[in-house]
């Protein structure tokens, strides 16, 4: 009898942890990262709009700034985030999402520049932490962006950390991306992202375009001016679209297939995370400081004096030379044109819009002329043309897919 | 057997019941104020829960605190010292965080803890 009533409160106990379980299960792993299983806040990548503000590198060391971070924390952080940065602040207790502890070192080690900036600037009041019930205020309106970063530099002292907050010394902010880099990257990219994986060479044998080596300083596919490097934006629309082979002589075999496949059905996520990793291996995003990005004005009416003009244009810019008179990549020079690796390269076949790889909208015509094709023959024109000019050429570029009679735009 | 059986049933129901009920009361809510009515002493939240917003009034009763913390003004003390705030000081736009209670189907406050006065 005893046996059976210390069975059944057995039992009962157990039904009471079940029952407890399913009001509060564990932690779930939301974005695979160590901090967010122990409860805190899910490092997802930032934004496009936040993605390059990456902060100088100056800033996690220097001592005016701490200073002035520590006043601005007093006054405006403490309150939840506590004193001692330890999230043990008097208004923090009851808050349904805890504010972050500066003194878990993994966690910190998790947050990218990118992603804290950009917490500091619109709080909880984005998804996902909206989702889960953020009380976190935006400082974007109250703060200026040094402000910012001076709160940010003075919350990673807590850290215990004393060189700056950057990738290649918090290498676990970007495994994400790195993981994802390996088994879907690697093979074109290499290892190192240097553009010397084993399946690259097997596209274009001993002839361009290459693999891109992401720790240079060229990058053909921007919306930022000549000799810089693309924004994130610029780099979420290749690896979403895709690299497409131009055509023309030189890539028989290629043409119109894409030479880079389009990662359209990764989750973006995903794709944000990879960029992560891309840009860890090339310093120079961090030390580029505010990116500025082409201007596309907007487009004027098409007229026949317009096309006319950009006619003119074309022979007198001398793009014949390498797309040849009827645009069709077989100008005098296009045999004999190599790129930044000494390699030959094709010229872009302009009667074939849906080849461009830049994209074939009238802006994005507009946008490669002005910023060039880093790597390539294909020079800037954003010093050299004025913006009228400009459209001219690009009305008349995109009429050659119609004998040069018509300028009806091509699509994506 | 039928009775140990019924005392095992009545332990799980018993537990599920009671850990639903005392996680749903100390379960905080946090949101911008949206409106303030002093005579009937409710509070309009804007909160967002799982990605949804929608507004949740707020009772407040004698018992219930509403609490705001600020730097301690006296000499050599540099702490945070609590101050109790009156229905009558919120203002639509300010950050708070409410634990609550249940109660005849209206959400009861025990302590609105204000984080950011804007």
């Amino acid at each position: 009898m005893r046996a059976k009533l210390f069975t059944s409160l057995a039992i009962g106990v157990l039904g009471l942890l079940v029952g407890l379980w399913l009001v509060h299960p564990p932690a779930t792993r939301a974005n695979g990262d160590k901090h967010e299983e122990k409860g805190g806040h899910a490092h997802v990548p930032a934004p496009l709009e936040y993605a390059d503000v990456h902060v100088p590198l100056s800033v996690w060391t220097d001592p005016a700034l701490i200073a002035r971070g520590k006043e601005i924390y007093t006054t405006r952080c403490a309150v939840c985030h506590g004193d001692q940065g330890d999230g043990k602040g008097p208004a923090g207790v009851a808050l349904p999402l805890k504010p972050s502890d500066f003194h878990d070192k993994d966690g910190v080690a998790e947050m990218r520049d990118n992603y804290w900036f950009w917490r500091v600037s619109e709080g909880g009041q984005v998804e996902p932490f909206k989702g889960k019930g953020s009380a976190m205020p935006p400082w974007k309106s109250d703060l200026s962006v040094e402000d910012r970063w001076a709160v940010m530099a003075y919350q990673h002292t807590f850290s215990g950390h004393n060189g700056p907050h950057v990738p290649w010394e918090h290498p676990e902010s970007v495994a994400m991306g790195r993981d994802i880099f390996a088994m879907a990257c690697v093979p074109c990219h290499g290892v190192a992202g240097k553009g010397d994986g084993s399946v690259g060479p097997m596209l274009a044998p001993r002839r361009a375009p290459q693999p891109r080596d992401f720790t240079s300083a060229e990058f053909k596919f921007r919306s930022t001016p000549s000799g810089q490097l693309p924004t994130t934006a610029d780099l979420f629309r290749t690896l979403t679209e895709g690299v497409r082979s131009s055509g023309g002589p030189m890539t028989i075999g290629l043409r119109g297939h894409r030479i880079m496949p389009s990662f359209q059905h990764m989750p973006v996520a995903q794709r944000l995370e990879v960029l992560e990793y891309v840009k860890s291996l090339n310093r120079g995003f961090w030390e580029r400081g505010a990116v500025k990005t082409v201007t596309v004005p907007a487009a004027p009416t098409l007229t026949p004096e317009r096309l006319a003009r950009g006619k003119k244009l074309y022979a007198d810019a001398e793009c014949l030379a390498c797309h040849g008179e009827r645009g069709r990549g077989d100008g005098p020079s296009a045999s004999t044109l190599k790129d930044n690796r000494n390699l030959p390269i094709g010229t872009t076949d302009l009667t074939r819009p849906e080849r461009f790889k830049n994209g074939a909208r009238p802006e994005d015509v507009y946008r490669t002329l002005v910023t060039g094709l880093a790597g390539t023959p294909m020079p800037s024109y954003g010093d050299s043309l004025e913006p009228d000019q400009l459209w001219d050429l690009v009305y008349y570029v995109l009429s050659l897919s119609r004998g040069g009679r018509t300028a009806e735009a091509g699509s994506r | 057997m039928t009775k140990a059986m019924f005392v095992i049933v009545a332990f799980i129901v018993v537990g599920v019941v009671s850990a639903a009920h005392s996680v749903a009361d100390e379960a905080p809510i946090s949101g911008t104020v949206k409106a303030i009515d002093t005579s009937g002493k409710t509070l309009t939240l804007q909160t967002t829960a799982k990605g949804k917003t929608r507004d949740v009034t707020i009772v407040l009763k004698p018992e219930s605190r509403i609490l705001r913390f600020a730097r301690s003004t006296e000499p050599g003390k540099t702490g945070f010292v609590e101050h109790s705030l009156s229905i009558s000081d919120l203002k639509p736009g300010w950050i708070v965080s409410v634990t609550t209670k249940h109660e005849g189907g209206n959400e009861v406050a025990e302590t609105v803890t204000v984080v950011m006065e804007r």
